[in-house]
């Protein structure tokens, strides 16, 4: 489904070394070689809310052999780059709508054992306004965070390929949508 | 959780309240694991102590009394709740109606929402098993959201 094609891997590591406020990398023309879109609209979405979210998303447990081919093909590049190990992924596919967020938060629990979060951008019908990725500095004592301030925007554009280091301090959020239509794959790697 | 703090969550209620203020002097709460909102703390205010002895038979002491404002963009997430013990009284003091909410949450459920409806106030008792949080005002929203909350002992 993708073909990555020549990277300069020593270039995205050195990237993903010098990132901040933590490590990230990101990857544009991410592009799939068969119709990712019409495997995607087999897929149901429905809208879910939370105190932290609302969004339209996939069933968790959903796309299960697209994400092994995507584990499949990304997860060597990827550990290589990062430095983790990692062989599999999970995925779900979201849709943010006007007034659809993500609000701040780390991806970081004890047990879930997440080594790399990424977000993997699609073509929209109608381009989003707003929806960035927003990396936080946070500073730390004793284990609790004592500020944080905003550090990185990285814009959601078709094909592109964000990933980045899951940790405590790894907070990050994705901003209102104001228009559009935010549509994107995103999960986990592991071990 | 015991029975009694089971019925008495479930005792929470909105009312008129007829109070209007305007507050200054806010100071911006910014670190975004947890919120981000502006707030001051005021003197308490007879007319809710008022308040709370029609709508519950008793007579309390306010023990708390802070205004909360969020504007577009601004949250407070539950894990910044202190989960107080009292009755937790809001008095909705926004210059309009918009689409917000407290959240009052038992072992993650929420129980009670409360609107945001200038003129009214909740009452809900609090207890170490019930959090809250106030929801994202969205960006596309044209109004602030003004809070003011006191705790009774």
């Amino acid at each position: 489904m993708w073909q990555l094609g020549p990277r300069d891997e020593d270039a995205l590591a050195a990237a993903w070394r010098a990132a901040t406020p933590f490590p990230y990398v990101v990857l544009d023309d991410v592009v799939p070689t068969g119709d990712l879109m019409e495997v995607l609209d087999d897929e149901g979405v429905a809208r879910y809310e939370a105190e932290l979210f609302v969004f339209e998303a996939s069933p968790p447990n959903g796309l299960a052999e697209l994400r092994a081919r995507f584990a499949e093909q990304l997860a060597p590049l990827l550990s290589r780059v990062t430095g983790r190990q990692v062989t599999r992924a999970d995925m779900r596919a979201f849709a943010y709508r006007p007034g659809h967020y993500l609000l701040p938060h780390t991806d970081h629990q004890d047990g879930l054992e997440r080594l790399l979060a990424y977000a993997y951008y699609l073509p929209s019908p109608e381009a989003p306004l707003g929806g960035e990725l927003e990396l936080y500095r946070c500073e730390l004592e004793n284990g609790e965070v004592v500020a944080t301030e905003p550090a990185t925007r990285i814009e959601p554009r078709p094909w592109r390929l964000v990933v980045f280091d899951v940790s405590a301090v790894s907070l990050h959020q994705v901003r209102e949508v104001l228009g559009g239509l935010r549509i994107s794959l995103a999960g986990w790697f592991y071990a | 959780m015991n029975l009694e703090e089971l019925l008495a969550t479930r005792s929470a209620l909105i009312v008129p309240s007829g109070i209007t203020a305007r507050f200054a002097g806010f100071t911006r709460y910014a670190l975004v694991d947890r919120g981000s909102y502006e707030w001051v703390d005021v003197p308490v205010d007879p007319r809710i102590g008022e308040l709370v002895a029609t709508h519950t038979g008793m007579r309390r002491q306010c023990i708390a009394s802070r205004v909360i404002r969020l504007v577009p963009g601004d949250f407070i997430l539950a894990r910044h709740d202190t989960s107080p013990t009292g009755l937790e009284v809001v008095i909705d003091i926004s210059p309009a109606p918009c689409a917000a909410e407290v959240h009052y949450r038992q072992h993650g459920q929420v129980f009670f929402r409360v609107p945001c409806e200038p003129g009214t106030a909740a009452l809900v008792p609090r207890y170490p098993s019930v959090t809250s949080n106030h929801t994202y005002l969205s960006k596309l929203a044209t109004v602030e959201v003004v809070r003011w909350v006191c705790l009774f002992a």
